[in-house]
């Protein structure tokens, strides 16, 4: 909505008006979405002391970096959690849950990267297919996945912890792994299709007037073409699993298949570990995800819209 | 599609077909395993009644698991709260993001910073969301009190999550800031779509600003609104996490929606047909939902 006419150059008040509204705005809306981050932050940084200042120390008078190396340490086996019964509002106090934190978020990585690579390797051919070939039953397929991506997770839950309990498969990483295909999958693939649909079937005949096998085709002439596709698709499989928290907290039972979600969960409602400490495991949880998604920003946003406009 | 013409005749088996078989296989086999099985697998439990507190006995109930679920008040309250958390969540939603839509719409310098910015909310993982409101909310310490206070605007700490006529719109709060983003980007889209020649028209015509918006602007959104509503209705009738990090549906079940219902039932009370019934009402309830979602869709394409 630019409203700036093309022939006649706007007075000057307005445009100082309309200049102090976006900025106004700009200001607000920076406000409101960064106030809570900067808060989780700024807590995470305080001693126990000041974290239970009234009215709080929005910047923190001494930051400290006690609660990451507490955790860093103890998650490296350089440092042991404070024994039981010690004063935890004394400092140094590193609660038993510190040495959790580093291995489920090696636990939440493993989990994630295996995600991302099954939905390329399952969605990649499924897409080129139902963009550019002509085959029966192709819009039932369409239908199929778009009829999977609206169930919800909650009704999955039940059937899954059924059946991952019957296979000896609970507390294990691989049951996370297989049942995060059902919420990535439909979605991934609806992205790629509507990323394909916009190439131009010309570069699809051309190969095969040369002889390409479909599968050729998609390997020589698709997948190079669709590097921003499947950067989107990776980065939103990964930010999924690494956000996911329901199945998660049905099929995980101890520290060895935790990811971090169930971890920082169990955190915030355990009364002997500090503010300032349940912050900064919160941070440690939304730094790679935020940092993926403000480096690729470009690609989110396109891939969000592409798989919008199909379903 | 194909064999319309043909009628009776058949068609072969095509090369794009063979082809098409072949790349879909693994798609085929996922989704079976991971989305199809399971809900029939859920359709068949709710027919049993499964309790693991007594896992080897499971007879066969038909539909009582359902009727005993749709005779129970307290799940019709759950269903109650979840639709007041629902259409007060996507209303917030909708003004937000059209408001946030409108001005990433305008060209001016540090626009790009605030888009990189809007995608913070969208990435933060629910659990962390869940955690960073809870301690805002905290009612010793929390920045909410903490900032309300400064400001003179009450002279006491509020025990804000513990009232039950607040949770509900806190939670909703919380749920809010993290799906705006996202609704934004797709009003965004729509914005971008309408015709600059209307808005030229409007303007010959003498249209002020807020008469463009209020005439142009906000009739061509119409889709955009309505895919915005439909897909965030399904996130909040669903959503579970922040039910279970800030509150476990208290105080008082006043936040006992009906996801915390069937997680309850299922994960507390073990009785796993029950819960089965009552996640298969809450998935068709989400299918009609998305049926009408996919109508209005067919008929914008």
């Amino acid at each position: 909505m630019n409203t700036a006419p093309l022939i006649v150059r706007p007075l000057l008040w307005p445009r100082i008006l309309r200049f102090c509204l976006l900025a106004a705005a700009s200001v607000l809306l920076l406000a409101y979405l960064l106030a809570p981050v900067f808060w989780l932050v700024s807590s995470s940084v305080q001693t126990e002391r000041e974290i239970v200042s009234i009215p709080p120390h929005w910047i923190p008078d001494q930051p400290t970096l006690q609660n990451f190396k507490a955790i860093f340490l103890t998650g490296l086996g350089y440092a042991s959690p404070s024994a039981n019964g010690a004063d935890p509002t004394s400092g140094g106090f590193i609660p038993s849950v510190a040495g959790n934190l580093l291995p489920s978020m090696a636990n939440s990585f493993i989990v994630a990267l295996c995600v991302v690579v099954l939905n390329l390797l399952v969605g990649v051919p499924a897409a080129y297919a139902i963009a550019k070939l002509r085959f029966r039953g192709r819009n039932l397929a369409l239908y199929v996945i778009l009829a999977t991506r609206v169930i919800p997770d909650i009704a999955l839950v039940v059937p899954f912890f059924l059946v991952v309990r019957k296979l000896g498969m609970l507390d294990s990483l691989a049951s996370l792994i297989v049942t995060y295909l059902a919420i990535t999958v439909p979605f991934s693939v609806f992205v790629l299709v509507s990323f394909f649909e916009q190439m131009p079937d010309d570069l699809d005949r051309a190969a095969r007037v040369d002889g390409c096998s479909r599968p050729q085709v998609l390997l020589h002439v698709f997948l190079p073409l669709a590097r921003p596709a499947l950067v989107a698709v990776g980065l939103f499989a990964f930010l999924a699993s690494w956000n996911e928290f329901l199945l998660a907290l049905m099929f995980t039972q101890t520290a060895a298949s935790q990811t971090l979600p169930i971890i920082v969960a169990g955190i915030t409602s355990d009364f002997t570990v500090s503010f300032s400490f349940l912050n900064a495991a919160g941070v440690l949880a939304v730094l790679p995800p935020v940092l993926l998604a403000v480096i690729f920003e470009r690609y989110i946003v396109s891939g969000l819209t592409a798989g919008a406009v199909k379903g | 599609m194909s064999s319309q013409r043909g009628g009776a005749v058949r068609r072969g088996v095509t090369y794009d077909e063979r082809a098409a078989a072949g790349l879909l296989a693994a798609l085929a086999v996922v989704l079976m395993a991971v989305t199809a099985f399971p809900i029939l697998y859920s359709l068949w439990i709710s027919f049993y009644g499964l309790n693991l507190r007594r896992p080897n006995r499971m007879p066969f109930v038909g539909l009582d698991n359902y009727t005993h679920v749709l005779s129970d008040p307290q799940f019709w309250g759950s269903v109650g709260r979840t639709a007041e958390f629902s259409v007060m969540a996507v209303v917030a939603v909708l003004v937000l993001a059209t408001l946030v839509a409108v001005l990433l719409d305008q060209d001016f310098p540090g626009r790009r910073i605030l888009s990189a910015c809007l995608l913070i909310p969208w990435a933060i993982p629910s659990v962390a969301n869940g955690l960073m409101w809870k301690w805002i909310y905290d009612s010793n310490y929390g920045a909410l009190n903490g900032l309300l206070m400064q400001l003179g605007f009450i002279s006491q700490a509020t025990i804000w999550l513990g009232d039950s006529a607040k949770t509900l719109p806190l939670i909703a709060n919380a749920f809010v800031w993290k799906e705006v983003p996202l609704a934004a980007i797709l009003l965004l889209v729509t914005l971008k779509s309408i015709p600059a020649d209307l808005y030229s028209a409007a303007r010959v015509d003498g249209a002020t600003a807020l008469k463009r918006f209020l005439h142009v602007t906000l009739p061509a959104m119409r889709p955009g609104f309505l895919l915005v509503a439909l897909y965030e209705a399904m996130m909040a009738v669903r959503h579970f996490d922040l039910f279970f990090l800030l509150t476990e549906g208290g105080p008082g079940g006043a936040s006992d929606v009906v996801a915390w219902r069937i997680y309850v039932e299922t994960f507390r009370n073990l009785s796993f047909g029950t819960g089965a019934a009552m996640s298969y009402i809450l998935a068709i309830a989400t299918l009609l939902m998305s049926y009408a979602l996919i109508r209005s869709l067919a008929q914008k394409l």
